[in-house]
Order: C-alpha cells, then sequence, then structure tokens
C-alpha cells in the first residue's frame, strides 16, 4: 500500500480493517515476556553449604562487573541436558592477558601449563533417574518467550539463584521433585511421571 | 570417530561428570551422592568443536559378540561409548541388534577384564611389560620349528585373517584350527558336495513354506539370528502368509513360532524326510529322474508307514507335509544342529537338503550368492572337528607352541577328549584374551586384549547376504586400559619380529588398515581424489559394499549313506540334547550379567542351569519341577535342576549350554553346570565334526528339591482369555479348511 501524501489517503472499509489488523498483529508480536505474570519462578529456598573449590571462581566479578552472559561460558546450556563447566581453554581465551598478576589466575594458568582441568565440585544435582535438560527449560523460558537473552541470569536463577552476588555456587534452591513440580504446575510445564524419570 | 580426529586427543577430552572419570581411571568407586561438593566435575581441557557434553553422537562399527558380523552402531558421549545398535547400512542385521550386541557394554566395561601382560614363572602368573612378553614369544617363535606352531581361534575373516595367514606362512606352519560349538559345518559341507556352494544364499522371502529339521534360524541357525529373523519377518508378511513347521527334538525360538511343531528324538530327521520325498515322488509325481538310483531305492524303503512305525510321526502327518510342500512352491527345507550332531550326521543332513532338489527349489528360493570379490578376506568358520584334530596333535606331541583367541576350548571340550591332559604337553600356551577364561587360565603367556569396543578391524560375514559387505570396526573410544592391545597389533608386532622389511612400515594395525584400504580399487571410494574423504566415508558407514560375479549352484547328488536311526540304550535311554540359549551362546557371555538375568526364551527360566523333562517322562522318574537330578553320560554326570517342558520329545533331556564356568570372572564362575562336558567323543563319520547330539544319558533322581527361578510360573491363561484361542476342530467345520 504506498501513501504519497497522508491528506490524500481516502479512508475507506478496507483501510480501516487493514489497519484493525496491523494493530492486532502488531499486538501479537509484543514480546510475550513484557505481558505481566506469564512466568512464576519456582519458590522455595534451601541454605546449602559453602562448598571450596579449587579455584574460588569469583561468578560476581564476571557477571556483575563486567557483565558476561551466563551462556558465554556456560555455552551447552541451550544445546545440551547440561550446562557444562567451561574448558580450560575458553578461561584461557581471556585469562591469557587479562588480570594475569591475580593469585587465582596464576593458580588457572598453572592448571593450563600442566594440561590439566582443576577438579570442580558439582554443587548442583539431581538424582539418576531424573531426567532434567537444560536445553528445553531455556527453550521455554528464554527462546520461545523471545525474553532478551542478556537477561539469561534472571532465568538461570530461577533454579541457581543469584549467582551474581556470589563467588563460588551454593545450592540456594532446593531442586527437590516438590518444588520442580510446583514450577511446573504454575507455568504448565508436563505433568507426565515419564517426562522426567525416564 | 573419523580418521581425522587424533585417537590421543580423547584422553584430553576427559569425561564429564565423577562416575565417568572414576570408571576410567580406575575400579575404585565414586562417590555418587547429591549432597554438595562431593562429587566431582572435571572440564574439558580443550574439547574438540562438534562435542557437547550430554549429546550423543553415533559411530559405526562392528558386532564381534559371536560370528555373525553385524554392523553396529555406539552411542558415544564425553568420549565414553554408552548404548549399542544396528547399523542400518549393514544388509547382515539391517539396523537390528540382538541381546548379545545390546550386552557387548558389559564385556567392555567389565571389571574382570586382563589388564596386564603376563608370564607364567614356576607354575604362577606376574605381571610383565609387553615387551618383555613379545620378546618371550618370539625367543620361543625363532627357536621353534614352524611346522609345531599352531594357533587357534574363532572364525576369523578380513585383515585379521590376512594378517594371520601371513603369520602362520613366515614361521612356516599351516596349523590354523577354527573353533566353534555353535556352527554348521556338517551343513556346509552338504551344500559344498550337493550345490557347489558351502554357503548358498536362502531366499525365505520367495519361499512359501519352510520345513525346519532342527535349523533354529532365529536362533543359532548359520550363527546369523538377526539377520534371518529379518528373513523370517518377510517370509512371514507375505501373500499369502508363508507356512512355518518345525521338526526337532527339543523346542527352540525357531519351532516356537512354528503353525506345526512335531517332536522327533534325534537321529530320526532324516528318516521323515526320506518318507516325505517318497510321498513327494509316488503321490505328487515329482521327478525322480534327477536322482540317482541308490537314493531312489533310498526312498523307495522309506514309506510313510514304515516310518512312522520307526519314528512315532504318523503317516497321516507325514503325507499332510508332502502335501503341503507341493501345494506351496517353491518351499525351503532346511536342517539344523540336531540333524548335523549325529555320527552319521551328513547322510541324514544329505537326505534332507534333498528334498529342495525334489521340489524344484534350487534356482527358486536357494540361490549362490556369487563370488565375493576379496576372497582373502572371507570368513574361516569354526567347527569342532578342529577341536577333536587339535586335542590328538597335542596329544601326539605335535605342537611347541599354541595361541589362542576368540575361543576356549578348555570350557567347550567334552571331558572324554582329555583337551586338559593333551595341553600340557606343549610347550608354550599363549592366550590373547579379555578375560581370564579357563583357556587363558592354562596359558603360560597371557596377552590382554583390546576389548571391541576399543580396536581396528574388518569383518566380513561368513553369510552373505543380500548386499555382501566388509564391515568395518572402528574403536568407540580410547581404550580403558593403556596397557591392552588390538588382537591385529597383536599380530603385527608378531609379523614385525619375523618380517620387518615388509610390515615394520606399519605403526600400528590402524595404519596398516588405511595401508590396505588405498590399496583397494577406485571404485571403492566415494572421492578417488581424496584418500582421507574416502577412508572417513567408509567409516561413517560402516560399511564397504562389495560387488559379486555372478555364478549359478550346481546340482550334483551322489550317493547317499542310509541314515540309520541311532539304537536306544537301555543303560541309558534318553539322548541329550545340549542346547542353544540365545543370550549365553556357547558360554562366551556368561559374564555378562544383563545376558544372565534374562530368561530362557522357551522355559523361562532364570538364572543357573537346568534340566528340561518332558512331563511324561519326569512322571515315570517320579521327578517333580525343581527335583535335584543328576544326568549322567558314559563319561560323567551333572546335577541340576529339574524343568518340566511340554516343548520336548519324551526321549530327549535338554540343558542349555553357557553355564558351569570354573574360571572366567565373578560372574560366570561357579554358576550351574557345562553339558558339554559329559558329551560322548563321538564323531559325524564324513566331516570329522563332534556329533553333539549323539549322547545317551540316564537320569536319577537325588532326593532334593529347589525353587525353579521363572518369569510366567504358569503354563496356561488361567480363564482370563489373554490371548483367544478357537480349537482346530471348530476352525475346519466353520470355515471349511
Amino acid at each position: 500500500m504506498a501513501v504519497k501524501s497522508f491528506k490524500k489517503m481516502k479512508l475507506n472499509m478496507t483501510a480501516y480493517i487493514n489497519i484493525a489488523l496491523v494493530l492486532l498483529i502488531g499486538g501479537l508480536l509484543v514480546p510475550a515476556w513484557l505481558l505481566a505474570g506469564d512466568v512464576k519462578p519456582p519458590s522455595g529456598d534451601h541454605n546449602g553449604k559453602e562448598v571450596p573449590q579449587p579455584i574460588e571462581f569469583p561468578h560476581n566479578i564476571h557477571v556483575k562487573d563486567n557483565g558476561i552472559n551466563c551462556m558465554y561460558c556456560h555455552t551447552y546450556a541451550r544445546r545440551s541436558k547440561v550446562a557444562g563447566i567451561p574448558p580450560t581453554s575458553k578461561c584461557m581465551g581471556c585469562h591469557k592477558t587479562i588480570a594475569t598478576d591475580k593469585p587465582r589466575i596464576q593458580k588457572l594458568t598453572e592448571y593450563w601449563e600442566k594440561k590439566e582441568s582443576p577438579q570442580w565440585k558439582k554443587v548442583h544435582d539431581v538424582p539418576d533417574f531424573v531426567h532434567f535438560t537444560h536445553e528445553k527449560h531455556l527453550k521455554k523460558f528464554v527462546f520461545d518467550r523471545d525474553f532478551p537473552v542478556e537477561n539469561v541470569k534472571e532465568v538461570c536463577a530461577f533454579c541457581h539463584g543469584e549467582l551474581e552476588n556470589m563467588t563460588v555456587a551454593k545450592k540456594v534452591k532446593p531442586l527437590t521433585m516438590g518444588w520442580c513440580r510446583r514450577c511446573h504446575e504454575a507455568n504448565g510445564g508436563p505433568g507426565d511421571c515419564w517426562k522426567c524419570h525416564k | 570417530m573419523t580418521g581425522t580426529i587424533n585417537r590421543r586427543s580423547f584422553i584430553k577430552m576427559m569425561g564429564w561428570g565423577g562416575v565417568g572419570t572414576a570408571l576410567g581411571g580406575c575400579d575404585v568407586p565414586t562417590t555418587v551422592t547429591l549432597e554438595e561438593g562431593k562429587e566431582d566435575v572435571v572440564s574439558y581441557l580443550m574439547p574438540e568443536e562438534y562435542v557437547i557434553p550430554g549429546v550423543g553422537v553415533w559411530y559405526a562399527s562392528t558386532c564381534t559378540q559371536c560370528a555373525a558380523a553385524c554392523g553396529t552402531q555406539g552411542r558415544v558421549r564425553e568420549g565414553r561409548v554408552l548404548k549399542m545398535e544396528g547399523n542400518p547400512n549393514s544388509s547382515v542385521n539391517s539396523g537390528k541388534l540382538c541381546v548379545m550386541g545390546q550386552a557387548g557394554l558389559q564385556g567392555h566395561y567389565n571389571p574382570d577384564r586382563i589388564k596386564e601382560p603376563m608370564i607364567r614363572k614356576n607354575g604362577s602368573l606376574s605381571l610383565v611389560g609387553w615387551d618383555q612378553a613379545l620378546a618371550t614369544i618370539n625367543d620361543k617363535l625363532n627357536a621353534a620349528d614352524g611346522a609345531r606352531v599352531a594357533w587357534f581361534t574363532g572364525t576369523i575373516s578380513g585383515h585379521q585373517k590376512v594378517l594371520l595367514n601371513a603369520l602362520l606362512e613366515s614361521n612356516g606352519s599351516s596349523k590354523h584350527y577354527v573353533h566353534e560349538v555353535v556352527g554348521n559345518k556338517v551343513l556346509q559341507a552338504v551344500s559344498r558336495d550337493m550345490l557347489g556352494d558351502a554357503m548358498p544364499k536362502y531366499r525365505f522371502d520367495k519361499a512359501k513354506m519352510i520345513l525346519s529339521f532342527g535349523a533354529d534360524f532365529l536362533g543359532s541357525w548359520m550363527s546369523s539370528p538377526v539377520h534371518f529373523a529379518g528373513e523370517y519377518a518377510k517370509f512371514r508378511t507375505n501373500k499369502p502368509r508363508g507356512l512355518l513347521v518345525a521338526i526337532e527334538p527339543k523346542m527352540t525360538l525357531t519351532g516356537g513360532n512354528a503353525d506345526l511343531w512335531i517332536p522327533a528324538r534325534p537321529g530320526t530327521e532324516a528318516a521323515i524326510a526320506l518318507a516325505i520325498a517318497n510321498e513327494l515322488i509316488n503321490a505328487h509325481n515329482k521327478d525322480a529322474a534327477i536322482l540317482p538310483e541308490s537314493v531312489r531305492n533310498l526312498i523307495g524303503q522309506h514309506s510313510a508307514e514304515s516310518v512312522a512305525k520307526q519314528t512315532a510321526v504318523a503317516a497321516d502327518r507325514i503325507k499332510r507335509l508332502a502335501q503341503l510342500l507341493n501345494e506351496r512352491s517353491p518351499s525351503l527345507v532346511l536342517a539344523g544342529a540336531p540333524v548335523e550332531g549325529q555320527t552319521n550326521g551328513y547322510a541324514a543332513t544329505a537326505a534332507i537338503m534333498l528334498l529342495n532338489h525334489l521340489l524344484g527349489n534350487i534356482g527358486q528360493t536357494i540361490e549362490s550368492p556369487g563370488a565375493f570379490a576379496f576372497a582373502q578376506l572371507e570368513a574361516t568358520t569354526g567347527g569342532t572337528a578342529d577341536l577333536i584334530a587339535f586335542t590328538q596333535n597335542a596329544k601326539d606331541k605335535n605342537l611347541d607352541v599354541a595361541f589362542f583367541y576368540g575361543t576356549n576350548p578348555v570350557y567347550s571340550a567334552p571331558d572324554a577328549l582329555k583337551f586338559g591332559d593333551a595341553l600340557k604337553n606343549i610347550g608354550m600356551k599363549v592366550a590373547i584374551s579379555q578375560f581370564m577364561d579357563e583357556t587363558t587360565a592354562q596359558a603360560d603367556v597371557i596377552l590382554p586384549a583390546a576389548s571391541y569396543l576399543e580396536d581396528w578391524g574388518t569383518h566380513v560375514a561368513a553369510y552373505h547376504s543380500e548386499q555382501p559387505a566388509i564391515s568395518m570396526q572402528q574403536p568407540l573410544m580410547e581404550k580403558l586400559y593403556e596397557t591392552t592391545r588390538g588382537f591385529g597389533d597383536v599380530l603385527l608386532a608378531l609379523l614385525q619380529n619375523k618380517n620387518k622389511d615388509k610390515y615394520g612400515q606399519y605403526a600400528d594395525y590402524y595404519a596398516y588398515l588405511r595401508h590396505a584400504f588405498s590399496a583397494m580399487p577406485a571404485s571403492y571410494k566415494e572421492n578417488p581424489a581424496s584418500e582421507e574423504h574416502s577412508w572417513n566415508a567408509v567409516l561413517q558407514k560402516g560399511v564397504i559394499k562389495v560387488q559379486t560375479t555372478d555364478e549359478s549352484l550346481s546340482t550334483s547328488i551322489a550317493e547317499i549313506d542310509t541314515p540309520t536311526i541311532p539304537a536306544s540304550d537301555s543303560a541309558y535311554p534318553l539322548t541329550l540334547v545340549p542346547s542353544v540359549r540365545l543370550g549365553l551362546w556357547d558360554g562366551r557371555h556368561a559374564n555378562l550379567p544383563w545376558l544372565q538375568e534374562a530368561p530362557d526364551q522357551i522355559a523361562k527360566v532364570v538364572w543357573d542351569s537346568w534340566a528340561e523333562i518332558h512331563p511324561s517322562t519326569a512322571k515315570k522318574l517320579g521327578i517333580e519341577q525343581g527335583s535335584i537330578i543328576k544326568v549322567s553320560s558314559k563319561h560323567g554326570e551333572v546335577t541340576l535342576k529339574a524343568v518340566l517342558l511340554k516343548g520336548l520329545h519324551p526321549d530327549v533331556v535338554a540343558i542349555p549350554m553357557g553355564q558351569g564356568h570354573t574360571e572366567y570372572g565373578r560372574f560366570a564362575k561357579g554358576l550351574g553346570v557345562n553339558p558339554l562336558k559329559i558329551l560322548a567323543p563321538e564323531q559325524e563319520q564324513k566331516t570329522g565334526e563332534l556329533a553333539m547330539y549323539a549322547t545317551n544319558v540316564k537320569i536319577t533322581d537325588t532326593g532334593k528339591k529347589d525353587t525353579v527361578v521363572k518369569i510366567g510360573s504358569t503354563d496356561t491363561q488361567m480363564g482370563r482369555k489373554l490371548v483367544g484361542t478357537v480349537p482346530v476342530e471348530q476352525v475346519r467345520r466353520t470355515e471349511g479348511a
């Protein structure tokens, strides 16, 4: 519909319908995540142990101070059931040059030179009879909602807490079946037993 | 895994997750807990680009759990193989895989694997390095007379066979014994003589009726259960649906699927076949002119009525079978282990296979597989004649060095052969083995073999299906134990000692295979310009399809010896059937817990050993389900539980093979009994195979009882109408059949 001059445009019935359609479709295109109340994060907390790690990895410096996206390092989260501890090569990609004077980075460099990965301790876990997948949860809460990927930490925080205020991770959500189920019920997640127990 | 990946780099890509790391490193179980900070999570140091933790990638390879050479694919995640399935590109198994192939993982991850080479010094084994073990062998080989060096293996094919032949040649030895307990060597001999091909192609898909004389093609026949299960499905889905009749002493999986199952005492099958031939000639005008006169006379002596008296199979039934075979043309008549395992097994098998000639099935449902383009790679199938020949040679002190690989003769040889005593005459026994089985435990030098999921190789199925192929075996993961070696690598190392000039150029067996592939004609390469591309393509597909040249079968029927029905022995009134339990096979899989806990296909019994007895026989002997009985032959006895089973001829007692290991690791040792031990050392007259169905036994009750663990504790439906049935009489009345 090429319109040369607004004045010349005669609004007939068809045009009204067109405008109405444009508004309607435009309305549908409003990111779903903006509509209030579409996602209810799981409620309930857990006071986990402090877990000493081989290197006291500062999540706060990476996430809060430098604004690095969770999925930049945990790159497998959107592709796999596991989020993945980043490969040591990924750490060294930056830390060959950044903050090389810091003791933690020097320790990391030692590992790298020995061609070893730090032996991290697992913090978040579900039993082996539970099939949990990061990929499906990110699809539902981020990609299918057109949620801005730059804010993905808000979604990660549903289950992992606010890592931006921690150094090494600490378990702050219960990750129990009841807790999972309440979130599935609140957000229309699957309710079949075999979805998780397969 | 493709050729471009540095195999060593897998070690860098350490497993993600505590369980994985611990299994890879040592035997100590890791902590599996939900508690924070207890389990280790080790990241990759530098991952390959395509690796995503938690996402499996399937790689093609070949199964070596039996001799069938099915194509497989294994799911590999974080550098560890987790699941085996069939490779759809392989026409042997068309993407399917049997229970033994599925359980291959448990052999690979088995905690009882031998991890380091060992040498026996003053009677006890001590750990040594590979260099020392190989030096000890080479010193002995260099000093030995080549003619006194023997190799004793299971079925072997592909480039492993090429290397083994080269090694034998370099030693000046021709003593290669190939041993399989489950095999069809007698049928192969009959087919070679009557058709000009030991393994013709059986076209189940074209047959309108199959008459099986103990040919358990869904279980053990031709050692390719998955292939024939697929062919059977085609046969049954044809219009009209193919009709299956089985005549056998003990109901096999095939018999259990048959439309009509006829129990026969072992040794009577040939008489039944000849009576059918008699009917076909006399009642259905089949042309007997193709048969030599002596065979015509032999058939003439077997009227349905006279055979009915000898075999207790009714004359009407024999006539009806002849009528069905006549109506349903083309058909297929097959012979299997119970027929072959007689002292006159060759004549009996020939008498049965004769029906195919009479019915005009040759060229219709029995075809030539054509000539395979790489004859040197074709499988050498095993039997039991070589076991007997080897034992005799060892007894006669003709052997100084013997190598054992892929077979366990100390377990499978009947006691009466005195195989263990014969072994003592061999100066040096070398076992290349993954496990401390009965044979390996007798060895002087033990070389730890890599599992088939860690090894390179090529395999050619002995039975050529629609598309004959070389099946590629590639490692699905890095070796669990650095100090194990693949079979090809061991052969190469021994060859390099003898012939450095020719074989010194190959760093390992992989290098040899690459060289062998590059020497293949350009037509076998996807992109002849790029060797790398072609090799990767072959590994991705898992098979190299091989052209065959058309050939036709010859039909020549020579004299057939009169198949005699074995006389019954009043002291030992029953015949022993050493039956194949799909899963444990000949005992090689007794150390895999998944297969140990899988119930028998017909008796549905789980665990342990048992003797199957017909209820009427049991009643006569006063035996009940679970009675502890002694089954004795003239050559030994075994004590085990009785299981009453209707799918059995009343004159036989069946004992599944596979249990009764005295070695072979924690999952196999000390369970059940081995029926092979009490077999009579009778041989089939023409082929020299062990007559495995010719042992007479008696049963004595010990008076004790035990529980039989069985799924489905009752044979009836308890009135629940789970499967609707209609009596034959009613069908005849209403359908007019």
